[in-house]
């Protein structure tokens, strides 16, 4: 039982770094991206005003981490 | 090759120092950490092969894990996974751009740390516990219109007032616990951002952004608080890396 | 990185860590459109907005109910306005294949927009 508190600890731990460092943080652009047949076009701001992205290049890399 | 970037550091006089902590460490994928500079803000940064292993739950573990170790010894602005540019000259330049907003976010930062907590209920348990209080007042203010019978619409809004009424009650406990919880954070100089009923379950996840020094306090302040509302489960999580802290969208 | 963040906690581990799961896996916010999905990834950006303005209507309309201030005539065609307004939204989520969870419609936080 003990080895369960152990496990828990750390699923929560993990849990809680994961939705930092996956959600949370500085980031390059903005925050919702609308892709396109592949292809990453434009992202909402919270306000939901569209805008353009600077490089397809960044957004694919946040886009290919997220998908997975 | 392209580069990630984990974190910006305040690199005021301290250049030196992090450049020999990065030298005993080693970014993803084995490729060592070296930084982008300018003035006082630098970039913690790795060459970074996207066609390599899989980005997946590993590696932003292990990405997290760096940023951690670096911002034991230095003031930092942890950067969301999988922030990659195409070189370090467009790294220094976007440094440059963005200069004013990094140093603000350096500086409200410094010495501090975040902690996270979240508050969870039992949904069932609260319900019951509001309705009985409440079955009451709900009843006699549901009465029926004047001809004596209640239409289809008025029996809709009759359900509609009774869950609203359910909802206002909850967010004024929900208020409560926050009340009683800010009397202690404030007093410990604390930035605090409270999300309410996030599901039927989390009422309260909340982040702080405090002094290092005062984990204890807050600690034992939050334990204060659990005993208050024991029908509820709090989780309080940290030190982390300011991620909460810094919404900043690099342009 | 140190294997436990966790400083204090009160309540099942168990329970704790599935909730939490549960939030973390909540956070999706990309919309992704390709050429099959186009017609229901554009309705679920719509349909979410549109859901949003109408719990919003809606609850606007509860606490001036709640408020006492209006005649029985006002209520009941506020509530088959609304009424109306609900079973649409469940027609168009039906047809779209579209739950509130796809919707993401977590209002929760409605309370700090309100």
């Amino acid at each position: 039982m003990y080895d369960n508190v152990i496990d828990r600890s750390k699923d929560i731990t993990i849990l809680e770094l994961l939705d930092r460092v996956l959600n949370k943080g500085v980031i390059l652009t903005g925050d919702i991206v609308i892709s396109v047949a592949d292809v990453d076009l434009v992202y909402l701001g919270v306000k939901l005003m569209l805008s353009s992205v600077e490089t397809m290049e960044q957004l694919k890399a946040g886009k290919g981490i997220i998908e997975k | 090759m392209e580069k990630l970037i984990y974190s910006l550091v305040s690199a005021k006089n301290n250049l030196e120092a992090l450049n020999a902590l990065l030298a005993e460490m080693k970014g993803i994928s084995g490729f060592d950490l070296f930084v982008v500079a300018t003035d006082e803000v630098a970039a913690v940064v790795s060459d970074f092969d996207r066609s390599g292993t899989a980005t997946d739950r590993t590696m932003a573990i292990e990405y997290a894990g760096l940023i951690e170790i670096m911002a034991q010894h230095f003031t930092l602005l942890p950067v969301r996974f999988g922030s990659v540019m195409e070189s370090t000259d467009l790294i220094l330049k976007m440094l440059e751009r963005n200069y004013h907003e990094i140093q603000q976010n350096l500086q409200k930062v410094d010495n501090k740390c975040e902690f996270g907590l979240k508050i969870l209920c039992d949904p069932e348990k609260i319900m019951a516990d509001m309705k009985s209080k409440t079955e009451a007042i709900i009843k006699s203010d549901i009465a029926p219109s004047a001809e004596g019978k209640n239409s289809v619409y008025r029996e809709w809004v009759n359900k509609k007032l009774t869950e609203h009424r359910l909802e206002e009650m909850m967010i004024t406990f929900v208020d409560s616990v926050i009340a009683a919880l800010s009397v202690s954070l404030t007093r410990l100089n604390t930035i605090y951002k409270f999300k309410k009923m996030v599901t039927a379950t989390t009422i309260i996840d909340a982040v702080f952004l405090l002094d290092k020094e005062k984990k204890d306090a807050l600690i034992q302040s939050v334990e204060v608080i659990e005993k208050q509302f024991p029908g509820l489960n709090f989780l309080l999580t940290g030190p982390w890396p300011p991620y909460n802290f810094v919404e900043i969208v690099l342009k | 990185m140190e294997e436990n963040k966790i400083l204090f906690s009160t309540g099942s581990l168990d329970g704790l860590s599935e909730e939490i799961g549960n939030l973390v896996n909540r956070e999706e916010s990309r919309l992704k459109l390709t050429p099959d999905n186009a017609d229901s990834g554009l309705a679920k950006l719509v349909l979410t907005l549109i859901e949003l303005i109408r719990k919003l209507v809606e609850k606007q309309a509860m606490r001036r109910v709640d408020g006492g201030l209006l005649t029985d005539g006002e209520i009941e065609r506020l509530g088959e306005t609304l009424m109306k307004l609900e079973m649409k939204m469940e027609e168009l989520k039906k047809h779209f294949n579209l739950t509130d969870r796809d919707l993401n419609l977590n209002l929760g936080p409605l309370g700090d927009l309100m």
